[in-house]
């Protein structure tokens, strides 16, 4: 229990000097977790509670996403998320795939490296996006598409991993049954689950976090994944008033993320055998295939290169979606690589996407002195 | 007004965009972002980078009291709403601090209906809010009145009713 106390009292302090440096706190979170536990000074370990903590942690970002997750508005505009979306997924995680098939780990664990790779960092990229001023650029609207599309795909991935072990029918039948009643609950509670939010008590927010623990409860239960089921309940609370339970979640949401990132760091255990060359390489290409995808989006959706860098630069970011895969299905070694790639991307992204203005500029100015100092019959 | 061309958007994890374009070309774009801060973009036409400022809920409400020409002092404000959908319904709602000569009288004893079609809505005494008080209601003096109307009826209201 000190150790739990250390940990939520440095993470305060790391907050505070991350909004000060506006910087993401998500990599010093880890950083600090890996510090203070297994693979540092040992001082925190991973206990009862903090793997409750952490597994809430998990839920609430979960059910968060499935309440940003409006299915009707990606369907009415589809041809903007899906074909930046679709660059993004084959390039990155392809990269990712290769690479770690290549580097030496088994099918399955490339599979999540390579999904873990390719998921960036939603919170980060919407905070920075909104700090840095960025909103009105035509590339902001873009990247903000390619970050709906990738939640898309991370459920996918989801129900791939937690279905590999299972009687596939049954699996799927179990799954149909607990989203009928989800969505016929919201659908025809409607009005109660309203007159519930709109109360002035304690009540709504108890409902909220009441709803999200039963649901992963009741999933646990029946033997189906509890992430699925907690993103399917934010989406269909979504339908009756997504902003209420937004403001009514968020709370759980932030305090127990930030014990899901520091006790990620504290399980981290370098005596698993990591191979740091491998690290190394993994870090550096989760940069570079995002300014190849990057690249191509900014080519194929605004016909600039200059797009394509801006693109490049505001969604090198991992983060939560990463190594709540790592936490889910990955191996130690895997979950250190993972929490590598996090620290060096979030860290190394958030100054791109600051400076990327300057980038820009500094490119536009060069060649237009380039054009300037180009004198074609000079050499006469 | 229906030239003008408006754009909104639901940015999912962001907020809500509002985009203007104007006659001579230049945008004007609004988020309102989830953080309940209100940032506004201003592009000049044929330019690449746009200005952005990044203001509080109360500080949007003052920006939108002055772009629609309604702040006339600090202390008497008034808001101008207009309902483009409602054939341009224009509402102006103003404040006024009771002079001495009206002090005593109530709402019905200066006939401020039929006088002069604007109605009082909400009264401010000793910071305390009477909304829509009952025509028996007698002013006191340092009463702050809200009232709504057109605004020819807000000006036949100045001139009849709030006279020193």
């Amino acid at each position: 229990m000190e150790g739990f106390i250390i940990a939520l009292f440095v993470c305060l302090v790391l907050a505070l000097i991350s909004k000060y440096l506006s910087i993401p706190a998500i990599p010093f979170y880890i950083i600090a977790g890996v510090i203070l536990g297994k693979a540092g000074l040992g001082i925190v370990r991973s206990d009862e509670i903090s793997q409750f903590f952490s597994s809430m942690g998990l839920l609430f970002l979960l059910f968060f996403m499935g309440l940003e997750l409006k299915l009707d508005r990606i369907i009415a505009n589809p041809s903007k998320v899906l074909t930046g979306g679709l660059i993004g997924l084959t390039v990155d995680m392809g990269i990712g795939f290769a690479a770690a098939y290549l580097l030496g780990f088994t099918l399955m664990e490339s599979f999540i490296v390579g999904a873990a790779f390719y998921i960036t960092s939603t919170a980060i990229i919407i905070t920075s996006l909104i700090e840095n001023r960025k909103l009105m650029s035509v590339e902001a609207e873009t990247i903000i598409w390619v970050t709906v599309f990738e939640d898309l795909v991370l459920i996918i991935i989801l129900a791939i991993l937690s279905a590999s072990d299972q009687n596939l029918l049954l699996f799927v039948v179990k799954i149909a049954l607990a989203l009928a009643v989800i969505y016929a609950i919201s659908y025809y509670g409607k009005e109660f689950l309203v007159s519930i939010l709109e109360r002035d008590d304690e009540i709504p927010i108890l409902f909220t976090f009441t709803a999200v623990l039963i649901t992963a409860s009741v999933a646990l239960y029946l033997e189906i994944p509890e992430t699925l089921m907690v993103i399917a309940l934010g989406a269909a609370f979504a339908t009756t008033d997504p902003n209420a339970f937004e403001q009514h979640a968020r709370p759980f949401r932030d305090v127990f993320m930030v014990m899901f990132f520091v006790f990620f760091g504290v399980t981290i255990d370098f005596a698993s055998g990591v191979n740091w060359s491998v690290v190394a390489i993994i870090c550096t290409l989760a940069i570079l295939s995002k300014l190849v995808s990057g690249m191509l989006i900014g080519l194929v959706i605004h016909g600039s290169a200059l797009s394509g860098l801006e693109i490049w630069a505001n969604m090198i970011c991992r983060g939560e979606f990463s190594i709540a895969l790592a936490v889910l299905y990955g191996s130690p070694i895997i979950a250190t690589t993972i929490a590598a790639m996090v620290i060096v991307t979030s860290i190394v992204g958030s100054f791109t996407a600051k400076y990327s203005t300057w980038m820009r500029r500094g490119i536009v100015n060069r060649s237009r002195r380039k054009a300037l100092m180009y004198r074609p019959h000079a050499g006469r | 007004m229906s030239a003008m061309a408006l754009r909104s958007l639901n940015l999912p994890g962001v907020g809500t965009k509002y985009e203007i374009m104007t006659d001579k070309g230049d945008t004007i774009a609004i988020f309102f972002t989830k953080t309940g801060t209100i940032q506004m973009y201003t592009l000049e036409k044929g330019n690449q980078s746009p200005c952005a400022v990044v203001m509080t809920a109360v500080e949007a409400r003052r920006l939108g009291n002055i772009l629609t020409g309604a702040i006339i002092e600090a202390d008497q404000e008034s808001v101008e709403i207009a309902f483009s959908a409602l054939s341009d319904l224009r509402v102006t709602i103003h404040t006024f601090f009771v002079p001495a000569s009206v002090t005593g009288k109530t709402i019905e004893d200066l006939q401020i209906r039929t006088k002069t079609g604007a109605t009082i809505i909400a009264v401010c005494r000793h910071d305390k809010n009477i909304v829509n008080p009952p025509p028996s209601f007698a002013f006191e003096t340092g009463d702050a009145a809200l009232v709504i109307g057109e605004s020819d009826q807000i000006i036949k209201f100045e001139r009849e009713i709030m006279v020193e």
